[in-house]
């Protein structure tokens, strides 16, 4: 049964509509990231299910139950929000400690609850700190670990990595899931970056505009997007649009690109005599020996190296510019200049340009979750 | 290929008022070649911004020399060095659009208008600022006001393109692009440039050499290459690279034709001498311990691994696995452009080769051996 039930959600300020309609169901123990650009109406959303705000119109369920009304400490909710909120006048271990307190639990119990989530949020040193003497990224560490420590059964993040240092931000993402997975906590996440959202969600629920766009397994959401919105959000670098016109030519779907005519899998027969958007996430554009049938014509000008890859940047005929990438270590580093470049049938994704929604051929089996 | 731009036994002492001096850069010696790309890259305080100030002449050098195309240039004032700049606080004239800003660093030469106008239109177009040239500085946002200063500088004819996190401010999409078309326009007419980032996927994608600096010293100064493969120390090790290196501390064990590195805490890893070759023994020489790392690109996951390991998370990142695993009381990071699969608690086997394994010496981090060969 879902935890956290939502359900057409709407909420306005004076006459900024922030949420149009949001419905979302998180399962007991599930990790589901609130993803989008900033100004969609993540935090928002997060207010209202703490109570902080209360919504225009919809309805919020925790546990089976009705929380219309119910102020914030009655909702039995863990949250760790941006502008952290902790005591100025008490110690870091005091500030995480009250979580505990509150509840009078005995003092050995509570230290060791507060020292052992400090050591895995690496704030063991500043516990005897007061809040003015900690870094941001050291505040918001407390306030997670203050979130964490009382083993909420569900807990409301807001991005909470967002002031810590990249190598920390990195090692929290690996730690951060088990962390979650093992005290049980029904979760929502919310992240501004891509990587944050797909590490750690069992589902991502992408927030465009005031609705979710898209909710699903990160996998398939990088995979399969509904929309050009949902796909141009992940991916690094981003994926490539190009328009294209779908035709059949006897009675096989082809596209033009770049001036050369690539034949599209026989399920995408119906997109002919439409406008598409192609849209290719780099790493399924390589280039190739050529020409050669199926293959597009560039210029490569320049290379730039990107951790273990090296992401290419390509202009085809007329100009359009695309990025590939590939992964590994080559003998000979490329040469700018002429080349050939081929792409994935199989990672094809076209959207509709009147819509921006993607076209989901007819035999389309899905990647497994 | 002669330098174009020395910098020679460089220090930058500051003197804080009521404060003990602080000593920002020191003793840095670099050799930028003609035509050459160059990152300095560190952590806010390494020492990187002083540099590049001091190379433009917006602070002056405590000690010794910049040349720059044979002449000594750091007790000339800015405007003198010909060096062409695009710095955070370095602003766009507030009088005048942003067509005549780009404009204005070449009406001092002999241009004429039409010349001007097509460089002008070919800078904007390559930042993609076309739209705004008929704007003013204070009427565009801070990302437009960034390429427009960048396309101030590059629209010269200069000895040195000193650069301030050139695209600090970009959106993602742009900069990917932006990168390959900046690399390009740089090689293709052999723009000498310098420029300061704390990010290092900037660096890897413009740079030809990359500059590490961390308090005030010049760690290492190579190529993308070099750094990942042959860091200097444990600090470019572990500063390059994402993820970076997972290091571990280790006894060295020697018995008859075997050295097994016992990791604290974790298991043993065990190499014959046909897999450690002799100049790696030889660099090991006596120690008893060793930092010994191995890049996450590098751990191989799945049959045929000499070790097993629990797996702690399993991160698809749409074109990359990242598993970190509990080895010796911290996570070995693994990555693979594959997708993997493993649940949190498997165990999965894993292996490192001796060719992929870095050892540093644990009391001055420097590095000892790279793979086969010693450092």
């Amino acid at each position: 049964m879902a935890q956290i039930e939502i359900k057409n959600l709407r909420k306005s300020f004076k006459d900024d509509a922030v949420l149009k309609g949001v419905s979302l169901d998180v399962d007991k123990g599930e990790i589901v990231t609130l993803f989008g650009p900033s100004g969609t109406g993540k935090t928002v959303l997060l207010r209202l299910l703490a109570g902080i705000h209360a919504p225009d119109a919809g309805t919020i369920a925790l546990r089976g139950r009705d929380v219309s009304g119910s102020p914030p400490d009655k909702r039995g909710i863990g949250m760790a929000f941006q502008n952290f909120a902790l005591f100025p006048h008490m110690t870091a271990r005091d500030n995480i400690a009250s979580a505990l307190t509150a509840r009078k639990a005995d003092s050995a119990e509570i230290a060791r609850k507060v020292g052992a989530v400090a050591q895995l949020l690496k704030i063991s040193h500043v516990l005897d700190h007061s809040p003015r003497e900690l870094s941001n990224g050291q505040k918001q560490r407390t306030a997670l670990a203050r979130a964490l420590v009382a083993d909420p059964d569900i807990l409301l993040l807001d991005d909470p990595l967002r002031n810590v240092d990249a190598k920390l931000r990195y090692e929290m993402r690996l730690e951060l899931p088990a962390l979650l997975k093992r005290a049980g906590s029904t979760v929502l996440y919310v992240t501004q970056d891509f990587k944050e959202a797909m590490a750690l969600g069992d589902r991502i629920a992408v927030l465009l505009d005031g609705e979710i766009e898209q909710c699903d397994t990160p996998a398939r959401i990088y995979a399969e997007p509904v929309s050009i919105g949902v796909a141009r959000l992940f991916g690094d670098p981003t994926l490539n649009l190009v328009a294209v016109e779908p035709r059949l030519v006897d009675g096989a779907p082809e596209i033009l690109v770049g001036g050369a005519t690539i034949r599209l899998p026989a399920s995408y027969a119906a997109t002919a005599g439409g406008s598409y958007m192609l849209g290719l996430r780099p790493e399924s554009l390589r280039l190739v020996d050529g020409p050669a049938p199926g293959t597009i014509t560039v210029d490569l000008v320049a290379v730039t190296p990107l951790n273990e890859k090296s992401v290419l940047l390509l202009t085809m005929e007329g100009g359009q510019e695309l990025l590939a990438s590939e992964a590994g270590d080559r003998d000979e580093p490329r040469r700018t200049g002429p080349a050939h470049a081929a792409f994935d049938k199989d990672a094809v994704l076209l959207f509709d340009c009147a819509s921006g929604r993607r076209f989901v051929p007819a035999d389309a089996t899905g990647v497994s979750k | 290929m002669s330098a174009a731009l020395s910098l020679r036994d460089v220090d930058k002492i500051y003197h804080p008022r009521g404060r003990s001096a602080v000593h920002a850069v020191k003793a840095l010696s670099m050799d930028v070649d003609r035509g050459e790309i160059v990152a300095l890259l560190g952590s806010s305080g390494c020492g990187k911004t002083s540099t590049l100030r001091m190379v433009a002449g917006f602070e002056e050098v405590s000690a010794g020399a910049v040349v720059l195309a044979n002449r000594r240039i750091e007790h000339l004032a800015p405007a003198a060095r010909n060096v062409a700049m695009a710095f955070e606080g370095y602003s766009l004239y507030p009088p005048l659009t942003v067509r005549d800003n780009i404009a204005f660093a070449l009406k001092r030469g002999r241009l004429s208008a039409r010349d001007v106008s097509r460089r002008v239109q070919e800078m904007a177009a390559l930042v993609e600022i076309e739209s705004i040239l008929d704007r003013y500085p204070n009427a565009i946002s801070g990302g437009q006001q960034q390429r427009a200063s960048l396309a101030r500088a590059l629209v010269r004819d200069a000895d040195l393109y000193v650069l301030d996190e050139p695209m600090g401010q970009l959106e993602p999409q742009l900069r990917a692009v932006l990168r390959g078309r900046l690399k390009r326009l740089l090689k293709d007419r052999a723009m000498t440039s310098i420029f300061v980032t704390h990010d290092q996927t900037e660096a890897n994608a413009l740079a030809d050499r990359i500059a590490v600096m961390e308090g005030g010293v010049l760690q290492q100064f190579a190529n993308q290459h070099d750094l990942k493969e042959r860091p200097a120390n444990l600090y470019v090790a572990t500063f390059i690279g994402e993820p970076p290196m997972n290091v571990f501390d280790a006894s060295v064990v020697r018995s008859d034709d075997r050295t097994t590195f016992q990791l604290d805490n974790g298991p043993s890893l065990g190499f014959g001498d046909n897999e450690l070759g002799p100049e790696v023994r030889q660099a090991i020489g006596s120690r008893r311990r060793l930092v010994i790392g191995v890049r996450p690109h590098r751990v191989a996951l799945g049959n045929g691994g000499a070790e097993t390991a629990r797996v702690v998370s399993n991160q698809w990142l749409g074109d990359q696995s990242h598993v970190a695993m509990a080895v010796a009381g911290k996570l070995l990071v693994a990555v693979s452009h594959e997708r993997v699969r493993a649940a949190i608690g498997d165990s999965v086997p894993y292996g490192v080769r001796a060719q992929d394994l870095h050892m540093f010496d644990p009391d001055s981090t420097v590095a000892l051996a790279h793979g086969a060969r010693a450092a």
